[in-house]
């Protein structure tokens, strides 16, 4: 195949990129504008004499916005630390020591991975209402591991598998335990693995809905994504604010994507291709 | 290992052995004991509410009705609500035959007297009257009541003679309504007392039953499919050939990767409110700009046609999950060696004949396993839909998760949801197998 980029080249790229990309601009040029101009002639106009932030001023001011970030910074963290240890334990084993019904457990934390989140809702919904942890971080937390844990898991064996054998053995024969040879070894070359899946972990998190949605109602527990999707009242749509809301939340996101992109890539395509 | 078959006479072999054999166990229990704590999260919390959803499923459950609140499989009084009520029943009655005369006070002893006798037939039951005795004291000095304490089982017979001599009181003391003092008391206490019987809502497979006939639950299911079949397909081509253009060295490398992330990356539900905007009837630019070249009549047609509304979630799933396509499919080709294309290209082959010989069958289980990942998320989908039509309008776009949630948590009407949602499970676990099927065992082996 053609390898050289031509121009033509380039020019489908831009488009590509102008074409991802719209969405986000459009979202960004409407978030400056004055209400008024979102609608009307002028709602189709790109630019902006009056360019003003009372958008921006308005989601903070009149909406628990700061609230709903914390909350999904607390759950998404938490969810992110506690899966990936207990994963890292389960992936190693998995990956790095000979035990029989290996193949199996895989099998099962795959098939749980493609569980659908409805399937499980309603007995854990009715477990959390009875335990009153409805409303609460514990109540998201809980029901998160259904997907992160298995997602980190399968991961993380990935990661395991690659690092080279050669090394574990050596360390056996200069009289390692097994667990100084995690340690010493294993840990410090899976590092940027674990990293990668901390990344991805997190962003599942952070996005998730359907359990958001339905555990925690109360306003004081709310997560981002829920949050915005309940700016809109009963007969108004207030655009202004969710154009504002939407640019706050992807600014983050594009930063940690410029920053990590080379981890995200590894690790979404690590489960997928055999090398 | 097997150490007893080793030869125990030499001692330095037999240490030896005995301690290489001593490491192989630890080893293995080693393995079992970190596998133990995600093995045992993902049962509890994953697995187990999966056979849960298929038991309530077979329940009458209503999470707004006390007595259908719960899975009952066997015929229970509920003693909080039971003596909640009796006594002061039998107190108004009391009153009011005190102060009647004629008919009206025979009648009014009569219906006391069989109160009375329900109420002595419930205390037979030795166990029973222990809990009622107890409940009775806590009620008296206003302690709380566990429902453990409060629920007993009770014989058929003697639960539906309850709830028939309660349900008779209600009756009977209405018909009696123009001769009493306060008769909406006694009506009040004695259909209060009636809710006390809790009889067993197990129906067995009458939801799926039910579903099965549902028009709208089929009408669900064909539009997740057409959503699935529809915009995984158009994923598929599109992302197969953004990875073939790509898969170059080319100046800005990194700039389109991170271009490529960031819809994968923003939440769904974010995203789905941004083409909400942009699809809008009165400012939405999209809308305006699909009108101003043809696509539709009029720009309200997005979201408030049937078709359009399908044609809105599909192209906005399309815009978020192509990316990630095509870089998946963009990691397979980077493992397929760029000498193959060479010997080709030497050999004459035109780029058509490359593409289907060289590209399509070495990428097959890359294609495979991102057509499996995106089948399955896009079968399950809720969030997209729920912000940016809610299932309308006129439930055209409503999918199966979506018609589940609502059943659910709408209607709180959670053993018909959770039918719903074990039928979700049983055609995403079909999915699975038929794709699994053609991955082969490759997915799960070592290397």
């Amino acid at each position: 195949m053609n390898k050289k980029a031509g121009p033509m080249f380039y020019v489908f790229l831009a488009l590509f990129v102008f074409l991802v990309m719209f969405p986000f601009l459009w979202m960004l040029t409407s978030s400056i504008k004055p209400v008024a101009e979102l609608f009307g002639d002028r709602a189709f106009i790109p630019f902006t004499d009056n360019m003003t932030l009372e958008n921006y001023e308005s989601v903070f001011v009149n909406y628990p916005f700061v609230k709903y970030l914390w909350n999904s910074f607390v759950v998404a963290s938490v969810t992110t630390l506690y899966t990936v240890l207990v994963a890292s334990f389960a992936a190693y084993a998995i990956a790095r020591l000979k035990f029989k019904g290996k193949t199996v457990i895989l099998g099962i934390v795959l098939s749980v991975s493609m569980f659908p989140q409805i399937a499980t809702i309603s007995p854990i919904y009715i477990v959390l209402k009875n335990l009153g942890l409805t409303n609460s971080y514990l109540g998201l937390i809980i029901p998160y591991t259904t997907f992160t844990l298995p997602l980190s898991i399968w991961l993380l064996v990935t990661f395991f598998r690659k690092i080279p054998f050669d090394l574990e053995e050596a360390a056996k024969i200069d009289g390692a335990s097994l667990m100084q040879t995690y340690w010493r070894v294993i840990l410090p070359l899976a590092i940027p693995g674990i990293f990668t899946t901390a990344i991805l972990v997190f962003i599942a998190a952070w996005n998730e809905f359907l359990f958001a949605l339905t555990i925690n109602t109360d306003d004081a527990y709310k997560t981002v994504p829920v949050g915005i999707a309940m700016f809109e009242g009963q007969f108004t749509i207030p655009w202004g604010e969710i154009t504002a809301a939407t640019v706050i939340v992807t600014v983050p996101l594009v930063i940690m994507v410029l920053a990590f992109q080379r981890r995200i890539v590894s690790g979404l395509t690590s489960g997928a291709v055999k090398e | 290992m097997k150490p007893n078959l080793m030869p125990n006479n030499e001692k330095p072999i037999a240490a030896r052995a005995k301690s290489k054999s001593k490491k192989k166990l630890s080893e293995r229990s080693i393995g079992y004991f970190l596998i133990a704590p995600s093995l045992i999260l993902i049962l509890v919390i994953a697995i187990w509410p999966v056979f849960q959803s298929f038991y309530y499923s077979m329940f009458d459950l209503r999470l707004n009705n006390p007595s259908k609140s719960e899975a009952y499989v066997s015929y229970k009084v509920d003693l909080h609500t039971y003596l909640d009520n009796f006594p002061f029943l039998i107190n108004a009655l009391e009153e009011e035959a005190e102060t009647a005369s004629g008919k009206t006070k025979v009648e009014l002893k009569e219906i006391q007297s069989n109160l009375e006798r329900i109420d002595a037939e419930l205390k037979k039951d030795n166990d029973l009257k222990a809990r009622y005795d107890e409940v009775d004291e806590k009620l008296m000095v206003m302690k709380p009541i566990s429902e453990e304490l409060a629920v007993a089982d009770i014989e058929k017979a003697v639960a539906l003679q309850l709830e028939k001599t309660t349900n008779e009181t209600t009756d009977r003391v209405r018909k009696l309504k123009s001769e009493l003092e306060n008769p909406d008391d006694a009506i009040g206490l004695s259909s209060s007392l009636s809710d006390s019987v809790i009889t067993p809502n197990f129906i067995g497979l009458k939801h799926y039953k039910d579903n099965l006939a549902d028009k709208r639950m089929w009408k669900a299911i064909q539009n997740t499919t057409i959503f699935t079949v529809i915009s995984v397909f158009v994923e598929l081509v599109i992302g197969l050939a953004i990875a073939i253009l790509i898969n170059k060295a080319f100046f800005g490398r990194g700039l389109v990767r991170a271009t490529i992330l960031i819809p994968w990356a923003i939440p769904t539900a974010v995203s789905a409110l941004m083409w909400k905007y942009l699809y809008d009837g009165q400012n939405g630019i999209v809308a305006k700009v699909f009108e101003e070249i043809g696509l539709i009549d009029r720009m309200t047609d997005l979201l408030t046609s049937s078709n359009g509304a399908m044609f809105s979630v599909i192209f906005a799933d399309v815009w978020k999950t192509t990316p990630y396509m095509a870089l998946l499919l963009l990691a397979g080709l980077q493992t397929i060696p760029s000498s193959l294309y060479e010997a080709a290209a030497i050999d004459g082959a035109s780029k058509w004949k490359q593409f289907v010989k060289i590209t399509l069958p070495l990428l097959k289980s890359s294609i495979l396993v991102a057509l499996l990942f995106r089948t399955l998320d896009a079968f399950r989908v809720f969030d997209l839909v729920y912000v940016l039509t809610g299932g309308g309008p006129a439930n055209s776009t409503e999918t199966i998760s979506i018609l589940a949630y609502k059943v659910m948590f709408n209607q709180t009407n959670f053993g018909e949801g959770s039918a719903l949602a074990v039928i979700v499970f049983v055609c995403v676990a079909v999915i699975s197998i038929i794709y699994i099927k053609f991955l082969g065992r490759d997915l799960l082996n070592d290397k």
